[in-house]
């Protein structure tokens, strides 16, 4: 470890009611951040619905680290280091496709998409007892897969994959339960979009309520449902937000949609007359009551620490790439066996998420004016105060909840942050 | 496959239709459009629309519902809008049917993301416009923007492409 992160006490920049500017601009602490969240934790990678059929691949990072999901002959689901092991060649360029084999341009050496090596151009200049075993492609140390959802961590011990996800595994079965066959589709591709800040800023924002009636004004405008009392507890929007511990949080519209007793308000308010096909094939599946309750509450709007946001019916995840850079991918949530709201889905994704859509460009260009303000070192903290009065323990999920408003998941966010931040720090002055 | 004075009205649209969009004149650029139109930004060249996410792939009440934001005062993403040139070249008509021209094109175009970062900004890319003859009238009913770097890391896309 670096004597510089050593010297970073995270105790004294993170408190319950504020957090310190520098955490957002020092590179120490974005080196330190990677190496203890991103390469040492659990991220998101993918989905298994990325790679359908034997042969596919698709491109992914951790954090900095280039890597592909394969699914292999004998439909295992493969995440390799892209890295040819001979002199470190970037292996596969192709963002995603099918292939029997990769194999490196510089001296063609060739790898199954199981990863295993197949071959070298003139083997016997390796001497003789090779065996071409030690050179296959290194395998992603740990892999844990929840309802087709990819999370990995390049740590071989640690935390375990389920200790990692705890309770809000439930979070990942919402959106899959909303498929009349119990599963999502993540395979219409993912729009990227550059943000010019911080990392942090973005799961912060994903789960604040607070921002909506400000940042988002503009949509909520255009689309005429500004004045509608959404987003604003004082004047009675019943949402809350949720502490799922483990750094995950929730914004949960439930209680809203609950309080207007129509389904699919998650989904343009559109009547349950307009998807007879869904409703029939959900209620074959589930029955009428259980369904009902699925399509009033709807998909959930969560943060699952560090990189993956359930943005209702999109996906969302993203890459740090520096103090002052974090690149976000959006796609789809699209349910397997629902074509009639899979349309849609697509055009209402396209109208909410994305560089060039209504809601988006928004929270990239407070990122960036944060992230320029920044700069200014006075006054050093940021204020998390809202809701510290009155969040509570839910009786019904024994959960940390408060009002839509308040900034209980950003101190959620924070507080695990130093769990894991003084943990890794602690360890590195040990040695010393 | 057109006459010399049917390229130059076709051209002299084009270069009209770019001039609105880099000085965010939104009514004027709206009005450009017909009923059955769709402004589509695709992140490939093969996408298919039902299949693939776009960036963009707005229908006329979308395109509305796009000019109505940004002419609220509050998209903070284009307040104030960015200043913006385009060059339009390579204009080439692909065919005629009727009274419709279907019109490739290449762009290049400097934004400077004046809102939060004054990032300079270069887009360029493809364009297909479908213009049709109304009253006399060209009227622009389908605009696909091929981004070079579509399915790259790319800015806010907020302003008129």
């Amino acid at each position: 470890m670096t004597a510089k992160m050593d010297t970073v006490s995270y105790e004294n920049l993170i408190h319950r009611e504020k957090v310190h500017g520098s955490l957002y601009t020092d590179p120490a602490i974005f080196q330190a951040e990677m190496e203890t969240i991103f390469h040492n934790g659990w991220v998101f990678v993918g989905h298994t619905s990325e790679v359908p059929k034997a042969g596919d691949f698709s491109r992914r990072q951790i954090g900095k680290q280039p890597v592909l999901i394969t699914r292999d002959r004998d439909n295992n689901v493969n995440l390799l280091l892209n890295r040819c092991t001979h002199r470190g060649n970037l292996l596969c360029n192709r963002t995603n496709g099918n292939a029997s084999t990769f194999t490196c341009p510089y001296h063609g050496w060739s790898f199954g998409v199981d990863g295993e090596m197949r071959g070298m151009p003139m083997l016997q200049a390796m001497g003789e007892g090779f065996d071409k075993a030690e050179l296959g492609l290194a395998h992603v140390p740990r892999v844990g897969i929840h309802r087709g959802f990819i999370f990995a961590s390049l740590a071989s011990e640690g935390e375990s994959f389920e200790e990692y996800l705890g309770d809000a595994k439930v979070l990942l079965d919402r959106s899959a339960d909303l498929s009349p066959e119990g599963e999502v589709d993540l395979s219409a591709g993912w729009l990227k979009h550059r943000f010019k800040a911080n990392w942090k800023m973005l799961p912060e924002n994903n789960t604040d309520g607070y921002h909506v009636g400000s940042t988002h004004s503009s949509m909520l405008m255009a689309t005429g449902s500004a004045n509608s009392g959404a987003f604003n507890d004082e004047m009675g929007d019943p949402s809350v937000i949720r502490d799922w511990g483990g750094g995950h949080t929730e914004l949960d519209f439930a209680p809203r949609y609950r309080m207007s007793g129509r389904p699919f308000q998650w989904f343009g308010g559109t009547r349950k007359s307009k998807l007879p096909k869904y409703m029939a094939a959900m209620e074959a599946a589930y029955g009428k009551e259980e369904t009902e309750e699925r399509v009033l509450a709807g998909p959930p709007h969560a943060i699952i620490f560090p990189n993956l946001f359930l943005a209702e019916l999109n996906i969302t995840y993203f890459y740090p790439v520096s103090t002052n850079e974090v690149i976000q991918y959006y796609t789809p949530l699209l349910l397997k066996g629902a074509p009639e709201v899979n349309k849609r889905a697509m055009r209402q994704t396209e109208g909410a998420m994305g560089p060039g859509s209504f809601l988006l460009p928004e929270d990239a260009s407070m990122a960036e004016r944060n992230q320029l303000g920044l700069e200014a070192l006075t006054p050093e903290w940021m204020d998390l105060r809202r809701g510290l009065h009155r969040e509570h323990i839910d009786e019904e999920n024994g959960l940390l909840t408060s009002s839509v408003s308040d900034e209980t998941t950003n101190r959620a966010f924070w507080s695990h942050y130093l769990t894991m931040m003084s943990k890794a720090s602690s360890r590195a002055g040990s040695g010393c | 496959m057109v006459n010399e004075q049917v390229f130059r009205e076709v051209e002299a649209f084009i270069y009209k239709e770019a001039r609105f969009a880099d000085e965010s004149a939104y009514d004027d650029w709206e009005a450009l459009w017909e009923d059955d139109a769709l402004y589509w930004v695709p992140t490939r060249p093969d996408a298919d629309p039902e299949v693939d996410i776009s960036h963009i792939y707005d229908n006329r009440a979308r395109i509305g519902t796009r000019i109505r934001q940004l002419k609220s005062g509050f998209r903070f993403s284009q307040v104030p809008p960015s200043p913006m040139r385009r060059v339009v070249s390579n204009i080439e008509i692909i065919s005629v049917t009727g009274e419709e021209y279907e019109v490739a094109a290449n762009f290049m175009l400097m934004e400077l993301a004046i809102q939060s970062t004054r990032d300079m900004n270069f887009w360029g890319g493809s364009i297909v416009y479908r213009l049709r003859r109304v009253n006399g009238e060209l009227r622009l009913f389908y605009k696909k923007i091929m981004l070079v770097d579509a399915d790259e890391p790319v800015a806010n896309l907020s302003f008129l492409v």
